[in-house]
């Protein structure tokens, strides 16, 4: 048993280096946000936020562009979700319920548009979107992340749809529903968990896509965050303290929802392979 | 792709209904609630609409354009040159540098990943308390947004305050110069880290779940037989997942072949070239050159490996269907 107690414990040292490898760099944005310059710069190392320091939080928002870029940020993701999950619903149902000639073909076209790289489209499509007028448009970035993130959603809705018995349908057919009423009335109910966590998935493909947002977007006052805090790079104008902190800010809500949906994300993920 | 969700996720819980069903519609007949005539067309219309637009318009564009002398400044002005720009591309040394280091990024991601994450799936598996947060803390790197992980990275790899660097000083190592993504030696290898370190997450939550499909009576009893560990994991373990491996490193291999954000906003594919992977040299040829021709050819020939790795994944996936049904 000696031998089982030293494997253990190197077992658990292990596994807490493996989690603390994991988190530091999120947990160094909070420490260095709350840091002051003369801990920063000098020559000793702080590995301690100081809790006291959070009005760096407050300078960094009182510029007004942090706003600005979030909520750019949330109208791209909200319109995101909202357009894949809306054309997600009958593509599953059709792909759950009916055997139609080219369905194979649909189902393989699902699959290869998961594993296209969006930047290898980034050239033509500035082309179409500039033709179209949706360049410099939160509009065209929701078309296109919600194209590059409909595959995941739509299989996802397709297994759920898949598991709900079919007698309930046939039951409200009897009753005179038409298709669309059966799958807005009987279908969508009945999934709706799963689609709000599809929705949150494709909520977080739009927040994080970087892209398209940097190719298609020119005015400043449309930049989400992505491009946002990229732009910081290199900029000597704004506090490293500043920088960290709007970062961390981006980067909770997407950190907090992969911690409790993970089994959705994971399954629509193998399901598919949309974010990497 | 089902395959990898059935077999593996089916302890994934309410979100996961892909098990059951599969297996469900096999025995009875497929029946269409509707008749169905236009009717699944008609449900399948909006869908497939955008992606007409949005991937199948671009993918024939990108063919046509790789065939053209475009510029950025005049987009419309596209003399046809046939297949110059293949020409051009192949015999220059820049490309077929960027090739090697597509090749070195995604062998290093794929090995990397599913190895780490297979190590640390090896390392969360078992019965003890706090296990469901230790596999929750473990998601972070892959949940993070890559923009995000791209700033941090570069202030923890800044040549003077960045804490690697403060580090490495304390024990004597720090790299000559100081700055890590500045340096045409060791910028590969740091970008390498990171993608590994964003992906090993998602690789070991995945094979995680693989494991607990490992029979505990079979190997239980060959531990109180006194066999060793590593005999357990190669005759117990691994045919069990085996097939989640291979379905891993498909998908490894196109989120590497993929990843832009990280590389573009650290390096942007320098210094002289040492982080260059394909989707940056294309974007840095279409948007900072301005030679759209060039770059659509550069997409073409990245389209050709995605669909090889497409074919692969199918292959395997088919492969371990079979697999299933024995």
């Amino acid at each position: 048993m000696r031998r089982n107690g030293v494997a253990s414990a190197a077992r658990v040292i292990a596994l807490l280096a493996v989690l603390g490898v994991a988190v530091f760099p999120v947990y160094w944005m909070l420490v260095t946000s709350l840091t002051s310059d003369a801990d920063l710069f000098g020559s000793g190392l702080t590995l301690l936020p100081d809790l006291g320091a959070f009005h760096t939080y407050a300078d960094a928002f009182a510029q007004g562009r942090i706003q600005t870029w979030l909520l750019n940020s949330a109208i791209i993701a909200g319109g995101t979700a909202f357009l894949s999950i809306s054309l997600a619903i009958p593509l599953g149902y059709a792909l759950s319920r009916f055997s139609f000639r080219g369905k194979a073909l649909v189902a393989g076209l699902l699959l290869l548009t998961q594993m296209l790289p969006e930047a290898l489209l980034v050239i033509p499509l500035f082309g179409i979107f500039r033709d179209l007028g949706l360049l410099n448009s939160l509009t065209g970035l929701v078309f296109v992340n919600a194209s590059f993130v409909l595959p995941v959603v739509a299989l996802l809705v397709k297994n759920a749809i898949d598991g709900i018995p079919r007698e309930l349908e046939e039951a409200a057919r009897v009753d005179g529903c038409t298709p669309i009423s059966v799958l807005t009335r009987i279908n969508v109910p009945l999934i709706a968990p799963t689609l709000a966590a599809a929705g949150v998935i494709a909520f977080f493909h739009g927040w994080n896509e970087y892209v398209f947002a940097v190719t298609f977007l020119f005015d400043e006052s449309k930049r989400p965050a992505s491009v946002g805090l990229a732009s910081f790079i290199g900029e000597q104008a704004t506090s490293i303290q500043s920088v960290m902190a709007v970062g961390l800010v981006y980067t909770l809500p997407a950190v907090l929802f992969y911690l409790f949906a993970q089994k959705y994300v994971v399954s629509g993920m193998t399901a598919g392979g949309v974010k990497g | 792709m089902t395959t990898l969700s059935k077999t593996t996720l089916r302890r994934a819980g309410p979100g996961d209904s892909v098990g059951r069903t599969a297996r469900g519609d096999k025995g009875r007949r497929r029946r269409s609630p509707s008749g169905s005539g236009w009717t699944p067309y008609l449900f399948l219309a909006p869908g497939l609409a955008l992606f007409a637009v949005v991937q199948a318009l671009p993918l024939l564009q990108e063919a046509r354009l790789s065939l053209t002398r475009t510029a950025l400044t005049s987009p419309n002005d596209n003399a046809w040159v046939g297949l110059d720009n293949f020409v051009e591309i192949f015999a220059s040394a820049d490309f077929k540098r960027t090739l090697v280091t597509t090749g070195i990024y995604l062998a290093v991601c794929v090995l990397g990943a599913v190895g780490v994450g297979l190590v640390v799936a090896l390392l969360l598996n078992g019965n003890y308390r706090g296990r469901g947060v230790a596999r929750a803390v473990v998601t972070v790197p892959w949940a993070a947004p890559g923009v995000a992980v791209a700033l941090v990275m570069t202030w923890m790899l800044n040549a003077q305050y960045g804490i690697v660097n403060r580090a490495l000083g304390a024990v004597g190592l720090a790299p000559p110069g100081g700055a890590i993504l500045e340096s045409p030696k060791f910028a590969l290898p740091a970008i390498l880290v990171i993608t590994v370190w964003q992906l090993f997450p998602f690789n070991a939550v995945v094979l995680l779940s693989a494991l607990q499909s490992v029979p505990k009576e079979v190997t239980e009893a060959a531990m109180m037989d006194g066999a060793s560990t590593r005999w357990i994991f190669r005759v117990a373990t691994w045919p069990v997942i085996a097939p989640t491996v291979s379905l891993l490193t498909v998908l490894n291999a196109v989120w590497a072949i993929r990843r832009f954000d990280l590389i573009w906003v650290t390096t942007k594919g320098g210094p002289v070239g040492a982080t260059e992977t394909l989707v940056i040299d294309l974007y840095s040829n279409a948007f900072e050159l301005g030679n759209l021709g060039k770059a659509a050819a550069m997409g073409v020939v990245g389209v050709v490996i995605s669909l090889v790795l497409v074919g692969a994944s199918m292959l395997l996936s088919r492969r371990s269907d079979q697999g299933d049904a024995r």
